[in-house]
């Protein structure tokens, strides 16, 4: 069973949590419920912000954009938000054609969503 | 013979497959698949259709169509040339009606977690075709003119 640190790696900037993807392809029913487990965990506290960085990531299915959607929902209910960075181009396409992308704030880079959170929060 | 089985034609010989119904072996599919693409020349966007396409039907056909039943198989044919790629996976489940699947890109189901396998199949590949059961998916891509 993948572990949620074989999957990701979790660090905190002035309140925000920065996911990283460590695996190139989230596509292993394992992986899938382990990127979920570790996501799902950083909502357990209300109004988490959370950016998801898919730098390296080449691969992922329908089964990762519904575990993302349940990530969304139960943030949404507390306030909080997940955006995501470092999307590749062929994976946002994916998020483009399922119109998810109207669904989730995406961003260039890992750095820019982060921003955009400090930036939400000094209004 | 499942009733699906495809007749060999002047487009070749199809390669079966028995999958059992375990998310772990559509991984070995997808890079022997994909490795005879890639040995054809298909090229990395056509090669990320195909695995997208092929991850969704092998999923779908596991967990909607055997609903993880390890007693149940999945069955897969495929062939390629360097025009076309064929793939048809079949379960043994009871089948569905794709139109009664909800169009996952409205607005009202943008935050449904599932439905959008057969609408990313049928983005990724040219031609995707149900058995009128609704238990097998056919798919083909195009490769070069």
């Amino acid at each position: 069973m993948a572990k949620a640190d074989d999957i990701v790696r979790v660090a905190e900037r002035e309140g925000v949590k920065l996911v990283r993807v460590r695996s190139g392809a989230i596509r292993e029913e394992q992986e899938v419920e382990a990127l979920g487990q570790a996501l799902l965990a950083l909502t357990e506290e209300p109004g988490q912000r959370i950016v998801l960085s898919f730098l390296g990531v080449e691969n992922l299915t329908s089964m990762v954009l519904g575990k993302l959607i349940q990530v969304h929902t139960r943030l949404a209910e507390s306030g909080g938000e997940i955006r995501l960075a470092d999307i590749h181009p062929q994976i946002y396409e994916v998020f483009r054609i399922t119109h998810l992308d109207k669904l989730f704030k995406v961003y260039d880079h890992e750095r820019e969503a982060l921003a955009s959170f400090l930036s939400d929060a000094e209004r | 013979m499942p009733a699906g089985t495809p007749q060999t034609d002047d487009r070749g010989a199809w390669t079966e497959k028995v999958l059992p119904t375990n998310l772990s072996a559509v991984r070995k599919t997808e890079q022997e698949v994909l490795g005879r693409l890639h040995d054809l020349g298909y090229d990395e966007d056509q090669l990320f259709a195909v695995r997208l396409a092929l991850e969704e039907a092998l999923v779908n056909a596991m967990k909607h169509g055997n609903a993880f039943d390890p007693n149940r198989s999945v069955h897969m044919w495929y062939r390629a040339s360097p025009e076309r790629v064929e793939i048809r996976v079949s379960d043994e489940g009871s089948g569905f009606d794709p139109a009664t699947v909800p169009d996952p890109t409205a607005d009202e189901n943008l935050e449904r977690p599932c439905g959008r396998g057969i609408m990313l199949m049928r983005c990724y590949m040219d031609e995707v075709t149900f058995s009128p059961k609704g238990n097998e998916v056919s798919m083909v891509k195009h490769g070069h003119p």
